[in-house]
């Protein structure tokens, strides 16, 4: 049993880390005639096979506000994952997932009330908008005379949908990457390899007359290598992620998994726990954006802030950086894992500021503390299904290129560490202290890249770190990684991004001498 | 409104259902779980109710086992036609893939033997707790939290009432059928308070138990949920220093929760664990003592079979510091040529010592109390972990200042052998029941 309360309320991200396994053969657990690479739609097209319609929705509108609420929605999910897991040189696992449901909120003012069900007939959607109804209490309100759709951008490049893809297609995919990874070194040992790909479909509608579709593909390949080198061992795990289809995964790509983990584990049989202690650190271009990710992202989810518990509560408009730092949040980079059509609320996805040119400058919203705040939605409402209200969550978070160049940052650094690849992070909101667990990266002395450095967690406090980073490169990359942000129990994908970066000091975690204290 | 909580056999006949039709659509054997669950969530801030979630979600999880190959598959859509489309598919799915010897549905002789003793798992009153009485008990948290001493720095309380009614039925093909409920009951309040310098510091309390009756008053968790918080005002990060590190008994289980992993079978044959070939070696400290402990009554890890079916059994995991087994799975039981002891844990029952945490404290010169880790990571093939940490610097045998941002290092496989002194005080609140645990000259990373 999990400590629920406990645990459910820490934000954190990680890396894709699938235990367990499996697949689909042509049309297995198809969700049918979806539409596919087409933008967010209209009206009911693909629940309709579910009974879904206009009344029913409707009906379920109006239960949900009989007490009222201010504002009610309905987000109906249908959504099928599939697993493909090769250990011991087989492909002899395979799990699939399928979930079909709807859940319906009711907000009034800042409360919410949520119920959701997994039978889609107007009885039980009616229990379940009565459970939410329940958090106001008053006089009924009318539902939505009519219904319209907003946002029509596509950003998942799909040709050929995961239900079409043949087995075989799947099962070469990783025996290939199996074979190439064991031809690459001798010293590996074990290899284990995870295939995801999902499709599902969201039908969100709401008291305003609004109902959007969204057909959202996700797929991720995660590569683990266990090497022997005189009798000690060492691992690494290397991901790709895309809302795409199986195309992305061309040669160059795979060809480039392999190589990374077979190098990422390889270097480990050299490497050494750094020194600990504050020390300048030197972020890599790339999945380095997790330090934006928990050194401000988090905090400037408005929930926190409209609670008044985060420690950017009282700073937007103030200058919390240098003037060549921005950084952005947005659902919109084509295929990213990232992106979005629409949020979990039906609203315009777009680009978001969190800092420009040092100053802080927009919170990320979801419909709620949009509302609160007197401003428009950001479009960060998400949630991990229709077991869940939403609430606001970062997309792809990433920070602009800067003026300095990557050889003359690292050339800077007298003593301290470069990092590039991380495998979790977590922040606390109002004290605003965070972490992130670095697994490869080298000492850096007297400006040149040395020894190779290893599983070390770096702690420090947002507004603090946002301060020292004081070079930034202008070879900004966003990472391909299968990343994962938890907060409050939910999990949802997300993209991180980040040019090479000093910050001038930061504690690290390391191991050697500690002063006596 | 509560309602429905009368055993219900629905569940049941689906899983047997599942079963009949992936025989029918060509397994050879299969083994299917179906469960139902109530949750009801309210949650409270600041004087007024901030969200309210109820639900009845059920589903199904089957594995099929065709031409020795093995696929598993779960859902939420129990539609009679789509769940037997679906199982079809599975049966496909599975005969898709490479043949795997090692797996199949568990020795049914290890079946045999499931102990009868009374769990109490499920508390008949279960029915009896209402929408008022959680708002009661929300409300009560915050009032409390609101009284600690310097209550006029917080910020902010929330508060959460929750409970679960669960209902889970096994039923494998070759011999066996399980049934479980159970209830849980939890309480918790988080408090934010301000700092001089703007920083806002969060902590929180809960407690929770399988009956109503045993949960600690909404006033008490609020009161620690204010207290805990309030002594975080003013923490600075501390010097970097090798000393004593005393863990209380809530922040303990993060520590003891990087073994499970490494303890696993499958970590075991993949070649992924610090502590592959060390069963009979001393690993821990001589007074590391675990029981992995099925048999404790209202326990959150309490049970009479495991999720394969297996009865369960009390074993020992660590006997003064020896590692005495491993949890095994009958698939990894299989790979590695051994008999299945479980693939997952139960309750951990620790050989406890005779002083609480403060008498604990009290014994120490130089130290740090840790009272929460923040991120960090640990290798589960090499043993090196490094974890952000807070807690309150000891000095002479007493409490003294707040710190955070802090971190420390090490390995496992040297680090719990610097462990001097075991609590007497078990973390009633989760299945790890991990007591305080003192370790001597952790190195700590900070200022």
């Amino acid at each position: 049993m999990q400590d629920r309360n406990g645990i459910n309320r820490r934000t954190f991200v990680q890396a894709t880390a699938t235990t367990a396994a499996a697949l689909a053969v042509t049309d297995l657990f198809g969700l049918g005639k979806a539409l596919a690479g087409t933008g967010p739609a209209e009206g009911i097209g693909y629940f309709s096979r579910f009974g879904v319609t206009e009344k029913l929705i409707k009906d379920t509108l109006g239960a949900a506000l009989s007490r009222g609420g201010d504002y009610a929605d309905v987000f109906f999910q249908h959504r099928i994952l599939n697993n493909m897991t090769l250990e011991d040189g087989a492909v002899n696992r395979a799990s699939a997932n399928v979930a079909l449901g709807v859940g319906v909120r009711v907000v009034k003012g800042d409360q919410t009330g949520y119920g959701f069900t997994e039978d889609l007939n107007a009885e039980a959607m009616k229990r379940a908008a009565l459970t939410a109804a329940s958090i106001a209490q008053g006089g009924s309100k009318n539902a939505p005379k009519r219904l319209n759709v907003t946002g029509k951008d596509n950003r998942y490049p799909v040709k050929v949908k995961w239900e079409d893809v043949r087995p075989t297609q799947k099962l070469t995919i990783l025996n290939g990457l199996n074979e190439k990874t064991f031809a690459a070194d001798k010293r590996v040992q074990k290899v284990n390899i995870n295939f995801m790909d999902g499709s599902g479909v969201i039908l969100i509608a709401d008291s305003n007359g609004r109902i959007v579709e969204d057909f959202q593909p996700m797929t991720s390949v995660y590569l683990s290598v266990v090497a022997e080198q005189n009798g000690r061992k060492e691992n690494n795990t290397v991901n790709v992620a895309a809302r795409s289809d199986i195309e992305f995964y061309n040669p160059a790509r795979l060809d480039k998994l392999v190589s990374d983990g077979i190098a990422k584990t390889m270097i480990l049989f050299d490497a050494v726990q750094p020194p600990a202690g504050e020390m300048p650190v030197v972020l890599g271009a790339g999945s380095s954006g997790i330090l934006l990710h928990e050194a401000i992202g988090h905090g400037m989810e408005a929930d926190f802030n409209r609670k008044n518990v985060s420690i950017y509560s009282d700073k937007i408009g103030k200058p919390i950086a240098k003037d060549f730092v921005n950084i952005i949040d947005e659902g919109t980079q084509v295929a990213a894992r990232g992106a979005i059509n629409v949020d979990d609320e039906g609203n315009n996805v777009g680009k978001t500021m969190l800092v420009e040119k040092g100053i802080l400058s927009t919170y990320l919203h979801d419909s709620i503390s949009a509302k609160h705040y007197g401003v428009k939605p950001t479009g960060n409402g998400r949630r991990q299904g229709y077991e869940y209200a939403p609430m606001p969550r970062m997309r792809s978070t990433y920070m602009l290129p800067g003026p300095h160049k990557r050889d003359e940052i690292i050339a800077s650094v007298k003593k301290g560490i470069y990092c590039d690849h991380f495998s979790n992070g977590q922040v606390n909101i109002g004290a605003g202290d965070f972490t992130f667990f670095v697994k490869n990266g080298f000492l850096i002395e007297d400006g040149k890249l040395t020894t190779p450095i290893k599983d070390v967690n770096i702690i420090g406090n947002g507004p603090k770190v946002l301060e020292l980073v004081d070079m930034v490169a202008d070879d900004l990359k966003i990472d391909e990684g299968g990343w994962t942000c938890g907060k409050d129990g939910q999990s949802v994908p997300v993209s991180q991004g980040m040019p090479t970066v000093r910050v001038a000091s930061i504690t690290v975690g390391g191991r050697s001498e500690a002063k006596k204290g | 409104m509560s309602k429905t909580t009368n055993t219900t056999n629905d569940m049941l006949a689906i899983a047997q259902s599942c079963i009949e039709i992936a025989k029918k659509k060509g397994a050879k054997e299969a083994s299917a779980g179906a469960y139902r669950v109530r949750n009801v969530d309210f949650q409270w801030r600041d004087g007024k109710p901030e969200k309210v979630e109820e639900s009845t979600t059920r589903g199904v999880q089957l594995a099929v086992f065709a031409d020795e190959r093995y696929a598993v598959v779960s859902t939420s859509d129990l539609r009679p036609d789509a769940l037997e489309t679906f199982i079809g598919d599975a049966v496909v799915l599975a005969k898709s893939l490479a043949k795997d010897p090692y797996r199949a549905l568990p020795d049914p002789e290890l079946y045999k033997g499931q102990s009868s003793v009374d769990l109490a798992l499920e508390d008949p009153k279960y029915d009896t707790v209402t929408p008022e009485i959680r708002q009661k008990i929300a409300k009560e948290a915050e009032t409390a939290a609101r009284a600690v001493k310097g209550s006029e720095a917080i910020l902010s309380v929330t508060s959460n009432v929750s409970d679960t009614l669960t209902e889970r039925f096994l039923v494998n093909s070759n011999g066996f059928s399980g049934k479980r409920r159970d209830t849980t009951f939890f309480v918790s309040a988080q408090v934010s308070v301000k700092d001089k310098d703007g920083r806002r510091p969060e902590d929180y309390s809960y407690a929770g138990a399988r009956h109503f009756s045993e949960v600690p008053s909404g006033a008490i968790i609020g009161r620690e949920a204010g207290e805990r918080t309030l002594a975080r005002l003013g923490a600075k990060k501390g010097d970097s220093a090798a000393m004593a590190m005393v863990i209380d008994n809530r922040a303990s289980g993060r520590m003891v929760s990087f073994l499970m992993g490494p303890l696993s079978g499958a970590s075991i044959q993949q070649k992924r664990s610090f502590l592959e070939g060390k069963l009979g070696q001393q690993v821990f400290g001589e007074k590391v003592t675990i029981i992995d402990d099925p048999f404790i009554p209202r326990a959150f890890g309490s049970r009479h079979f495991d999720n394969e079916g297996i009865a369960a059994k009390k074993r020992p995991v660590v006997e003064a510091g020896v590692l005495e087994s491993y949890y095994i799975d009958s698939y990894y039981g299989k790979k590695l040529g051994v008999t299945p002891t479980s693939g997952s844990a139960s309750n951990l029952s620790w050989k406890l010592g005779d002083k609480n945490r403060d008498a604990l404290v009290a014994g120490i010169q130089d130290g740090i109390l840790v009272t929460g880790f923040l991120g960090g990571n640990s290798n589960g093939l090499t043993g090196d972990f490094s974890l952000g940490v807070q807690g309150f610097r000891i000095r002479g045998g007493k409490l003294a200042e707040p710190v955070g941002e802090m971190n420390i290092s090490g390995n496992h496989l040297e680090f719990w052998k610097t462990l001097v002194a075991v609590g007497n005080d078990p973390f009633p609140y989760s299945a790890m029941r991990t007591p305080t645990l003192v370790f001597d000259g952790v190195s700590f990373a900070g200022v």
